[in-house]
């Protein structure tokens, strides 16, 4: 899953950046909203962390324009405003979700996975077949035996499972799991499902991830080829 | 009335007090009014009947061929006061023997009021005689149950002794039917007047006072929230106006001061939050593995800098509290400026030599002011360090002490990137920083020139700014100058 983070505060899309890559989320930085907007306009992200108040460009001008240009990315706002009214005229303004200065990083993770929850689950957990993979502790289950992943390689599977039945294609993929910083070069993409499946096989789930040839990958529920 | 006139037990309403004094007073008037119309038209009545007494008493006396002040004897009169009566009268009247007030009645009477001689109309009446009026008089007296108009003249001898008097009379009845009618009408008329004026009046005063209902209403809806509200100005440009227009200016001042009181929370509450969340933040993510040695120290390092940037702005923050609630208290003493402020630019020079920033001060010997010194360093050490922080490296400040017609100028000019004219106002607001992303970078906390101001103000001293975008600010300290002692 890929972040972006835009804060001019270097101290907190320090930590922020520092504390999400650990939690296997691909991270970019903007310090400050009109560069922020041109990245969030121009990549796909599955979230966008926004501070209120931030150069160039507020942060509720930055949602405005993000919304305005039909995105429905989930936006989480991050400030020391605090008022009701701040509160009010940030959600209003097309933020999802808002978090006070200062904060629990680990409130701070809950309130992403809420966003990134699929519609209609009551909770956080993906599963594709007999497998299971738990985005708060990044645990992957075969049955009841654990599978063990990389960062790299738990991502990318969950980005597979979060779109289910979808074909994803090699750019997206890239998109969505390496940050901005990633060359494009995509062939590291079949390094990784070279390994995640020799994982999964070895677990009794293979045959799992297929591949769309000259595209990209699908993660498909078995049974419903 | 459809309400009772009264909200409280004993407040009365304005428009019901308006109507009640207005009432009166005009009740007031009314009843002068009235009592003056009452008392000429009887007066006038009286004078009518005087008039006729009057032209009758002359007509005797010329029928008689006598004057009242050369009185010969009653014995003149005899015929002349029935012959008079007959002319004008009603021959039946003596024999019916029957008192007959609407004519009327002569009489003669001697100094001790015993009857001499009296016309036929006066039958066995006799008319009252009042024997302590010396001249001519005309009076109402009682006359067989009615009213009568009487003259009463005295008959005086040639030798200038009072005789005896000549008493006539006409009958008021008709007269006085109308007088009382007239009374009866005002009586009537003024409860009739009041009532309707009152209820106008109150009316009336409803309808003026409306628009202090108005000015109530909005402002008891009036509350923190909603403080861009103001009253309706009345059409009329009268004390109605005047009072909505002074209320709305105070309710703008309300707000401007709400506003500021709420940006300054929301500023102070960013500036200490900001770092909070940093350190706390970074040390969360740090404690959530274990890492190696070096990442602690960085991170560590990292927090240990924040925290001293929030204490640094804690103690200017109460500073600022103590200087405002006038807890301190400056030790005024004169002091000589020029070292003063080399002193600052010698503890400066570090900082600015690391921005390649070059400081040339220009002193003037001799320049006191009456000022405190630690106040004063403060002042100069917070003026130039913001002249370093927002100069560009290789750029010069030039301050220079000047003696200008009894005062000392200090003035501390800068070639930095200037600030915009519209915000010149605003940087001397607590936590107002031109650049509004309020960012860190230039260590700035948005607080050292309320600091100065607080503390100019404080000594009395001046302070000055003028600025031009790209070009540089020139930041002045301006006091009268003191004498050596």
């Amino acid at each position: 899953m890929r972040l972006l983070i835009i804060e001019d505060e270097p101290g907190i899309a320090g930590f922020l950046k520092d504390g999400l890559e650990e939690e296997y989320f691909a991270v970019d930085v903007a310090y400050d909203g009109k560069s922020g907007l041109d990245l969030a306009l121009t990549n796909e992200y599955d979230l966008l962390i926004v501070d209120w108040m931030i150069p160039a460009l507020s942060g509720i001008e930055v949602c405005r324009q993000v919304r305005k240009a039909g995105s429905l990315v989930p936006i989480l706002f991050l400030t020391a405003k605090d008022t009701l009214e701040d509160v009010v005229f940030g959600l209003d303004a097309g933020a999802n979700d808002y978090i006070k200065k200062p904060f629990e990083f680990e409130e701070l993770l809950a309130r992403i996975r809420v966003q990134l929850r699929a519609k209609n689950k009551a909770d956080d957990s993906l599963c594709a077949g007999s497998l299971s993979i738990n985005p708060a502790t990044h645990q992957v289950f075969a049955g009841n035996n654990e599978i063990t992943l990389t960062p790299k390689e738990f991502a990318l599977l969950e980005y597979l499972i979060r779109n289910k039945d979808r074909v994803c294609t090699r750019s997206r993929i890239i998109e969505h799991v390496w940050d901005i910083h990633f060359d494009s070069d995509t062939s590291v993409i079949d390094v990784y499902i070279t390994f995640l499946r020799r994982k999964l096989e070895a677990a009794g789930c293979g045959n799992l991830i297929q591949t769309i040839r000259g595209v990209g990958y699908i993660v498909r529920e078995p049974g419903m080829v | 009335m459809k309400k009772s006139p009264f909200k409280g037990p004993s407040v009365m309403s304005l428009r019901n007090r308006i109507a009640f004094y207005y009432t009166i007073a005009t009740a007031f008037l009314i009843a002068i009014v009235f009592t003056t119309i009452f008392f000429m038209v009887e007066k006038i009545v009286y004078k009518q009947f005087d008039d006729q007494l009057k032209k009758e008493i002359s007509e005797i006396f010329a029928d008689s061929n006598i004057s009242p002040n050369n009185f010969q004897g009653f014995d003149d009169f005899k015929d002349n006061i029935d012959a008079d009566e007959s002319d004008s009268g009603d021959e039946n009247r003596h024999k019916n023997k029957k008192l007959k007030v609407d004519t009327e009645f002569i009489q003669l009477v001697n100094n001790n009021g015993e009857v001499i001689n009296k016309s036929a109309s006066l039958s066995w009446c006799v008319l009252a005689f009042n024997p302590n009026q010396s001249g001519r008089s005309y009076f109402n007296s009682n006359f067989g149950g009615s009213m009568v108009r009487q003259a009463q003249v005295p008959l005086i001898n040639q030798q200038g002794v009072t005789e005896g008097y000549l008493i006539i009379a006409v009958p008021l009845k008709n007269a006085l039917i109308v007088l009382h009618d007239l009374r009866d009408i005002f009586l009537f008329s003024f409860p009739v007047i009041l009532l309707p004026l009152f209820l106008l009046t109150r009316s009336i005063a409803i309808k003026s006072i409306r628009p202090i209902e108005k000015v109530i209403a909005t402002a008891e809806k009036m509350s923190q929230s909603n403080l861009d509200q103001r009253i309706p100005l009345p059409f009329h440009h009268d004390e109605l106006y005047r009072l909505a227009s002074t209320i709305n200016a105070l309710f703008g001042r309300m707000q401007d001061a709400f506003q500021r009181e709420k940006h300054f929370t929301a500023d102070a509450s960013h500036e200490l939050k900001t770092p909070l969340a940093v350190v706390k933040g970074t040390l969360e993510v740090l404690i959530r593995k274990p890492r190696e040695r070096e990442h602690y120290e960085t991170r560590i390092q990292f927090c240990l800098k924040e925290l001293n940037r929030m204490a640094r702005l804690i103690d200017q923050l109460l500073m600022l509290a103590r200087y405002e609630s006038n807890k301190m208290t400056p030790h005024i003493m004169v002091t000589a400026l020029s070292p003063l402020v080399e002193n600052v630019v010698e503890r400066m020079i570090p900082t600015a030599s690391t921005k390649g920033i070059a400081i040339t001060v220009n002193r003037a010997d001799n320049a006191h002011i009456a000022a405190d010194p630690g106040m004063l360093d403060m002042i100069l050490e917070n003026i130039i360090s913001n002249a370093i922080k927002y100069s560009s490296s290789g750029s010069s400040i030039a301050i220079e002490v000047k003696q200008d017609e009894g005062n000392i100028i200090c003035s501390i000019s800068d070639q930095g990137i200037g600030i915009p004219e519209e915000m010149l106002n605003a940087i001397f607001d607590r936590f107002y920083r031109v650049d509004e992303s309020r960012s860190s970078s230039t260590g700035g906390l948005g607080l050292g020139l309320s600091i100065v101001k607080k503390l100019a103000d404080l000594q009395q001293i001046q302070v000055g700014v003028t600025s031009e975008k790209n070009r540089g600010t020139t930041f002045t300290l301006t006091s009268p100058a003191a004498h050596n002692a």
